[in-house]
């Protein structure tokens, strides 16, 4: 089950978006994106900003295979996601990618523990492997000991340290997070931000949604975009190489 | 296999957070399930005495009777002298009692009731020493007609049952009755003979005293009663032709438990009706299941947003909202079913009938509260998988 990099494509990308156009609605027509490429590299710590509207979460939802393209392609380790079943292509999200929302989408009844192992399930993954793993990833985010508590039982910030988990206990090759810390005060964002600097490495690539400019600066890439299309693509160059 | 069961635990985990919604779906299985068994329960358990009364008699009982005047005496059908033998010869027949009919004797207890038993008369047979064999009844009381009464044409004479309770007749008693004014003397009092009533009223004296004191011609029988356990309808079948050689369109041959065995049929409208209203209440579950689902499905589109985003697919959230109304249609069945059981057996000793549960019932009725819970089951799984992830997540 272990990403591998053989999800590299010879052009060196994790993912790839190729002319990409997105447009919602039947008679109105939305273009939410319009003719995007875009190559995510391996170790890419990166922000999307731009204005309200101006398509970042739908070109998110791509990047993490949840949506298909009205056109383009979106290659994955040079398979184009958009021509898999649905299986395959779910079964490629849950090894490749994990996600962090702004409403961390914990499923209410279960235990911290019962949602990071929702991740884990229909893997032929062992039940106590499931637990030994998503225990490890809860101690990662220093919630090892509320493991047995429901979301409602956790403050935001826990329950998105949670949701962390629920994304990194696959040890997927790319994080995608929509306004990770938008619903967060500052301490905790912060805190948030910690663990996702401690999750960098040479082979995976972090994605940023984000309107916190403080949060953008701290990448090393910044993606701008405008009107469904990518008006910038900066590299940001910070004192240390770390985002510390 | 492993993925199969971690579907099921995500089942069950997702019906147990909503206990009370989870009830509340059952209860649509649960009734349609317990009113189908209880129904039918109800109405096979009124006639379940019945039906264990055929038990307890058999269904092995053939009357023949004469149908035309060949060899008979004043217009009274009679079967051939020879009928006894040629059925005796048969492999089928256990046993067989030949009977003649005395018509127009009017019997009395005692003397002084002449005007009420000439009203009402009281049928008069000689019969063979194996009737008591061949109806499969007793005497209650002294004995039956034997070799000797005949060989000596002796007046004696055993009651039907119900007669001798008629007569007021004790037990033992030494007790004279006056066939059209001569003296017989009772013997004995045939138990009751369920399967035919009539010889409850009957009279029985030996075939040569009849001979001597009715003008009786010779032996004829008016009427044979044939035991043939294990091949009663093939016997029946043959019958006819076996006695009666050269046309058996003379011979009448009637099996009484046929009869019974009708009256105890449930009656099939009723159960018809109980039927439908039984499917209509499993359907009307059914919607139930469907509608409260199809709520949740919307209710829980983060969690199924989020379960897509893990990568589950779209078969295995269409399979795990399938199994959730599976689970609530097997559940809700096997709930009904111990309830419906329940029903009939309160019933059944509220009214003092025999328990009859038919366990095919049971097992469809069950069966059927899976189906429809499956087919109900499938609009909101299907809902559930055709939901876009996107749009359910990127809401904040
Ligand atoms: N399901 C949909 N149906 C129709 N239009 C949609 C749908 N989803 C998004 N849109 C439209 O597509 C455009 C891009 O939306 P998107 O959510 O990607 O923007 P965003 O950059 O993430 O904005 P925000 O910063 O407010 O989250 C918007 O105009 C939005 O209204
Ligand atoms: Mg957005």
């Amino acid at each position: 089950m272990t990403t591998s990099p053989d999800v590299l494509a010879e052009s060196g990308a994790l993912l790839e978006l190729d002319g990409v156009s997105r447009v919602y609605g039947v008679e109105v027509l939305v273009h939410a994106l319009r003719d995007v490429d875009l190559k995510v590299m391996p170790g890419d710590f990166m922000s999307i900003v731009g204005p309200s509207g101006s398509g970042k979460s739908t070109m998110l939802g791509l990047l993490g295979l949840l949506d298909l393209p009205t056109s383009g392609s979106i290659r994955i380790g040079g398979v184009d996601a958009t021509q898999l079943e649905d299986t395959e292509r779910s079964r490629l999200r849950g090894d490749a990618i994990g996600f962090v929302f702004q409403q961390f989408h914990l499923i209410p009844h279960l235990t911290a523990l019962g949602n990071v192992e929702t991740a884990l399930l229909y893997r032929g993954i062992k039940a106590r492997d499931r637990r030994d793993r998503a225990m490890g990833a809860l101690e990662q985010v220093g919630l090892g000991e509320r493991y047995d508590h429901r979301p409602i039982q956790m403050s935001g910030g826990e329950q998105q340290r949670v949701a962390l988990a629920r994304a990194i206990v696959t040890e997927p090759l790319i994080v995608l997070a929509d306004e990770p810390t938008g619903a967060l005060d500052t301490e905790n964002a912060a805190n948030v931000m910690d663990i996702f600097g401690s999750l960098r490495s040479p082979d995976r690539a972090i994605v940023f949604v984000t309107h916190d400019l403080e949060i953008a600066d701290l990448t090393d890439r910044k993606i701008s975009m405008r009107d469904g299309q990518i008006v910038g693509d900066e590299q940001q160059v910070h004192e240390t190489s770390t985002a510390r | 296999m492993s993925r199969f069961i971690e579907l099921v635990g995500v089942s069950i985990a997702g019906l147990t957070a909503r206990k009370v919604r989870t009830l509340l779906i059952m209860l649509g299985p649960i009734l349609g399930v317990s009113a189908i068994i209880a129904a039918i329960g109800f109405s096979e358990s009124s006639k379940g005495d019945l039906k264990s009364k055929l038990a307890e008699l058999g269904t092995d009982l053939i009357v023949v009777s004469a149908q035309n005047t060949i060899g008979g005496v004043g217009g009274d059908p009679k079967l051939p002298v020879e009928a006894v033998a040629r059925v005796d010869r048969l492999d089928t027949v256990a046993h067989v009692s030949a009977v003649i009919e005395l018509p127009g004797i009017v019997t009395l207890p005692f003397e002084g009731s002449r005007e009420f038993y000439q009203a009402f008369p009281v049928p008069v047979i000689a019969a063979d020493g194996r009737l008591p064999a061949a109806v499969d009844v007793d005497v209650v009381s002294g004995r039956w007609l034997n070799d000797f009464d005949n060989a000596n044409e002796a007046r004696t004479a055993v009651i039907g049952v119900e007669l001798a309770e008629e007569y007021a007749y004790q037990r033992n008693e030494v007790r004279t009755i006056t066939l059209d004014g001569i003296n017989y003397a009772v013997v004995g009092v045939l138990d009751k003979v369920e399967l035919v009533p009539s010889l409850n009223t009957t009279v029985f004296i030996p075939p040569a005293t009849a001979v001597a004191d009715w003008g009786v011609e010779d032996e004829a029988p008016s009427r044979l009663y044939v035991r043939s356990p294990g091949a009663t309808e093939l016997t029946a079948d043959v019958l006819p032709t076996v006695i009666n050689l050269g046309g058996p369109e003379d011979v009448g041959v009637e099996v009484p438990s046929d009869l019974l065995e009708t009256e105890s049929q449930v009656d099939s409208t009723l159960t018809v009706l109980t039927i439908a209203m039984g499917v209509i209440a499993l359907t009307v579950g059914g919607v139930g299941i469907a509608n409260v689902m199809s709520i949740s499905v919307i209710q829980r589109s983060g969690e199924i947003g989020i379960r897509r985003a893990l990568g589950h697919s779209r078969a295995t959230i269409a399979g795990q909202f399938l199994l959730e109304a599976i689970a609530v249609g097997v559940l809700g069945g096997v709930i009904g079913a111990v309830v419906g059981v329940a029903v009939v057996w309160a019933l059944a000793e509220l009214n003092d009938f025999v328990v009859v549960l038919n366990r095919q019932v049971i097992v469809l009725a069950t069966v059927a509260a899976m189906l429809v819970s499956v087919l109900f089951g499938l609009y909101p799984s299907m809902k559930a998988a055709r939901l876009e992830p996107l749009e359910t997540l990127r809401l904040g």
